[in-house]
């Protein structure tokens, strides 16, 4: 018999916050899982980095950091539409207009997040995904 | 530089004796240090950084046209400022501007990342993780200052001492008459520059000294030793009396107390102003101009005929 209301509310607030303790450990320690060797530039996950982040790393290595969240976004891309990244490329080419290279594929994620310091840099990828002709991003 | 000028003051000015000499050539060397960084910045935001890296090469062959007229001059005075510029130019265009192409540019390497997330952009950047590899070659070229009987440098003479060469290398085959001031100041700085900066970067490495305890040991350790080596060199520094010898010897003081400034930033107690001229415009003038004064105060100071091209000094060394 539970005479007190209150006691019940603690104890599912208590669950919770236990429950909650252990998702954030878990994320921690999968975290610490991926984190790369010691002294090696970079980050683990390029593709869930805030952009903010994303917008310093490209001031004192642009052509590293274009590169590696090109690379997540060939992954993404291949994931959602089942296209290689050339592939994706090349139709969208075939459309005319500036040809996309390299510059302008990346160019774009480095616009996307001066312009969305808030954003994750997946949301990024995404809106390149939908400038390619990707619906499905 | 006239070979004449002050001459006839040489040893008679009261303001230009120990400690003076000293003082003022080690405060020019150590804030020559922040605006050394402010100047690159200044260069790699002025130019845009495509342009500077791309004209870096020919910016860099400047320092060795100084170098060739230091090379010419007779005055050692001249040969000291001159080999003492040349070395810093060369070796921002040369090594900081070319490492940067390479590692920014033409490798796409990324930066160190740091903080508890690992999503704080450190200050090793690309082209100083390069930087960070070249100690083998460091080592390897100080070498042969360590086993070059011609080498008037102090530490390598008390190497020499140390490891019992000195016999076995015989007495010098060089006067001070025979030294060209210029191209040993020049590999000088160029040598205490890339010394220093691989001392901080190994000591900040964390595949070395990892990011926790054994970090901040070893860079403790590191401004521990930077001060007492620096303060020893900066009580003899005080004792000089010529402002050529002095400046040479105030290169690697100002440089070692340096990299105590260098950690201390890492260490976020110090706000590196001189990497950002812009936010702090006023300070920087300030300071810019106070290192100007400095400069144009030790080229006016009056010097003995051995520093401005009459006879040499016995043993005068960098």
């Amino acid at each position: 018999m539970n005479r007190n209301p209150r006691r019940g509310t603690g104890r599912v607030r208590a669950v919770c916050a236990a429950g909650l303790l252990l998702a954030l450990a878990s994320a921690g320690a999968a975290a610490e899982l991926v984190r790369l060797p010691r002294g090696m530039g970079g980050v683990s996950d390029i593709g869930a980095i805030p952009c903010k982040v994303f917008s310093q790393m490209v001031v004192v290595a642009p052509q590293g950091t274009r590169l590696s969240l090109l690379t997540w976004a060939a992954g993404y891309y291949s994931a959602t539409s089942g296209k290689a990244l050339f592939d994706v490329v090349s139709a969208a080419n075939a459309g005319g207009g500036p040809p996309w290279d390299f510059e302008r594929l990346t160019g774009q994620f480095v616009a996307y997040c001066a312009a969305n310091p808030e954003a994750i840099t997946s949301e990024a990828v995404k809106d390149l995904g939908r400038q390619l002709g990707l619906e499905a991003t | 530089m006239s070979t004449s000028v002050n001459a006839p003051l040489a040893g008679k000015s009261k303001l230009w004796q120990p400690p003076i000499v000293g003082i003022v050539t080690f405060v020019l060397m150590f804030v020559g240090v922040g605006l050394a960084h402010t100047m690159m910045v200044l260069i790699e935001h002025g130019l845009g950084r495509d342009t500077t890296l791309a004209i870096s090469p020919l910016l860099g062959f400047s320092g060795i046209v100084m170098l060739w007229l230091g090379i010419r001059s007779k005055s050692e005075n001249f040969q000291t400022w001159i080999g003492f510029f040349g070395g810093i130019i060369v070796w921002m265009c040369w090594v900081e501007f070319f490492f940067m192409w390479y590692g920014r540019e033409n490798w796409g390497m990324l930066p160190r990342m740091d903080g508890p997330d690992g999503l704080r952009v450190s200050g090793t950047w690309p082209e100083y993780m390069i930087m960070g590899s070249t100690v083998g070659i460091l080592l390897m070229m100080l070498c042969f200052y360590t086993f070059d009987k011609d080498t008037r440098c102090n530490m390598f003479l008390w190497f020499q001492r140390r490891l019992g060469l000195q016999d076995s290398l015989g007495p010098s085959t060089k006067t001070a008459k025979d030294r060209n001031y210029a191209i040993i100041t020049f590999m000088e700085t160029f040598f205490v520059t890339w010394f220093c900066y691989a001392w901080n970067l190994l000591c900040f490495d964390p595949a070395l000294v990892g990011d926790d305890l054994l970090f901040k040991g070893i860079n403790l350790a590191s401004v521990f030793v930077a001060t007492i080596w620096s303060g020893y060199c900066f009580t003899r520094l005080i004792q000089f009396k010529r402002t050529s010898t002095a400046l040479r010897y105030a290169i690697p003081v100002g440089n070692v107390m340096w990299v105590n400034v260098e950690i201390l930033e890492k260490f976020d107690m110090v706000n590196a102003i001189w990497v950002d001229p812009w936010s702090y415009t006023l300070e920087m003038s300030v300071i810019f101009g106070a290192f100007l004064v400095l400069v144009a105060l030790l080229v006016l100071a009056p010097k003995k005929p051995s520093e401005v091209g009459g006879r040499r000094r016995q043993g005068a060394s960098a």
